[in-house]
């Protein structure tokens, strides 16, 4: 038995931002890399140094839109099921009240305390959205700053793309890493999820396996009556496959960059 | 001649001179403009740059290339040259070195590195002016119509604001010269910093603790 846990359109939006994450990281670390053949290698497909910086930006405009959309959805989201959507129980905002499973899960990865009753979004799942949400803002909005110097230029002197252009870096990097390390081994690696959560492409969760890992959420739902209406079956054979292509896919670009960008970085000039 | 007629020539010519004008005071010369300084506040012996006899000479050379040959002396005067239409004047074996013997720091530059762009793309050929020569074509009155233009058609003064040269946003140094990159800079590795503090050991902690946890088979998760 399994039980749904996201949407098509948030399965969608997650695909979407996932495909054009991996080709901003592709051709943005290959221009930075430009003077390595690591660097080289990543930007060849794109065409190239002018080539990749052609595509960055598209995607980036792309990236923007599908951030502009998210908001339309989310702003649907509140109209549709008012106050509840954001003091709820099913709300990614984050509360006071998850503090308190957030210390003892991390009690009990220490061994130190009993696994913590969660609800639908723990702590680290509301941290990642958040990171994504701010990130977009930075990224995005710097992005937007270096999208044409000259325009920008009438708007701000033109130092202002001398501290954009730094800002997008290190957000870039920040992102990078969290996506490539924390997200990757959270998704991936751990033993519970091994070799992969198809949850985000499937969108349907083990049910026994979301009862022990959100009690409060499932819990909650059986009160309410309404365990019966999100369950459902596997997902098709061809569908699981899909998720395992796009998702391994993902990791092999993703790790790629990641040991590349490790290992060259003492031969870029920053 | 008649006496009354070179009386009025004289009175003619005297009356076609151009009349003394306070706009017309000599400003070319600034030796000249600051002693008027000095006649008119009574402040004297204030000099901008001091005697060439006494300059003092600079024993720290940490910059690479200089040191090889005797340029010390005319070094020690550099900021004299400023202003020059040849920065390089008078200084010995130029014609032997490289832009970067003595600017190393300077080739460190996204134009250099990524677009291949060299020095003297921007800064002109012999002779290179001082960027705040009159006539330099660097000097902040002309340089986006003179040398940004040439890539960056319809560059404006504000676009030629950009920092090419710019410095290095993690040194302590860049707060004096460039305080928002320094900032910036710092803010966001903070940011990160702390993130990956955070989240970097409690990933790890989190997957070795799993390998302690049973898995559910009957529910293939």
């Amino acid at each position: 038995m399994k039980i749904k846990r996201f949407t098509l359109l948030q399965r969608l939006f997650h695909l979407l931002l996932m495909v054009s994450f991996l080709i901003q990281a592709a051709t943005g670390v290959g221009r930075m890399y430009i003077e390595t053949s690591f660097g080289q290698a990543l930007v060849a497909p794109f065409g190239g140094f002018y080539g990749a910086l052609a595509v960055h930006r598209w995607v980036g405009l792309f990236l923007l839109g599908l951030f502009v959309v998210h908001l339309l959805y989310l702003f649907l989201v509140v109209f549709k099921n008012g106050k509840k959507s954001i003091t709820g129980p099913d709300s990614i905002i984050p509360r006071l009240g998850d503090l308190k499973p957030a210390l003892q899960h991390v009690g009990w990865m220490l061994g130190l305390r009993k696994y913590p009753p969660l609800d639908r979004w723990a702590y680290w799942e509301k941290f990642d959205y958040w990171a994504v949400f701010w990130g977009m803002v930075i990224i995005g909005g710097t992005g937007l700053i270096l999208y044409n110097p000259l325009t920008t230029s009438q708007y701000m002197p033109g130092w202002a793309m001398n501290v954009a252009f730094w800002v997008h870096r290190i957000e870039a990097i920040l992102a990078m890493g969290h996506v490539f390390i924390i997200h990757f081994a959270i998704a991936h690696l751990r033993r519970l999820h091994f070799p992969m959560d198809k949850v985000i492409f499937t969108g349907r969760a083990g049910l026994k396996a979301s009862k022990a890992e959100k009690a409060v959420w499932l819990a909650r739902l059986e009160q309410e009556g309404r365990l019966r209406s999100v369950t459902t079956g596997e997902a098709s054979v061809p569908a699981r496959v899909i998720a395992y292509v796009v998702g391994f896919s993902a990791i092999l670009i993703g790790l790629y960059i990641l040991v590349g960008g490790l290992l060259n970085v003492r031969y870029i000039t920053w | 001649m008649n006496k009354k007629y070179l009386w009025f020539l004289l009175t003619s010519f005297l009356l076609l001179m151009p009349g003394p004008a306070a706009g017309q005071e000599e400003r070319a010369s600034r030796y000249y403009h600051y002693r008027s300084t000095e006649m008119s506040t009574g402040i004297y012996e204030e000099y901008e740059v001091r005697p060439r006899g006494i300059q003092p000479i600079f024993e720290s050379r940490a910059q690479p290339g200089i040191g090889i040959s005797r340029v010390e002396d005319e070094d020690a005067r550099a900021w004299n040259r400023m202003f020059l239409q040849d920065a390089h004047k008078d200084l010995r074996f130029y014609e032997q070195r490289r832009c970067v013997d003595c600017h190393a720091e300077n080739a460190n530059n996204r134009h250099t590195i990524r677009h291949g762009i060299t020095c003297r793309q921007c800064h002109g050929g012999e002779p290179v002016a001082s960027i705040s020569s009159y006539t330099s074509r660097l000097n902040p009155i002309r340089q986006h119509t003179h040398v940004c233009s040439k890539c960056h058609i319809g560059a404006s003064a504000s676009f030629a604001m950009y920092r090419i040269h710019e410095p290095n946003p993690a040194m302590a140094s860049t707060l004096d010269v460039f305080p928002f990159l320094f900032y910036a800079f710092w803010i966001m590795i903070a940011i990160a910093a702390l993130t990956f503090a955070t989240f970097l050991p409690h990933t790890f902690i989190w997957v070795v603790r799993e390998l302690f946890q049973r898995r559910k088979k009957e529910d293939e998760v």
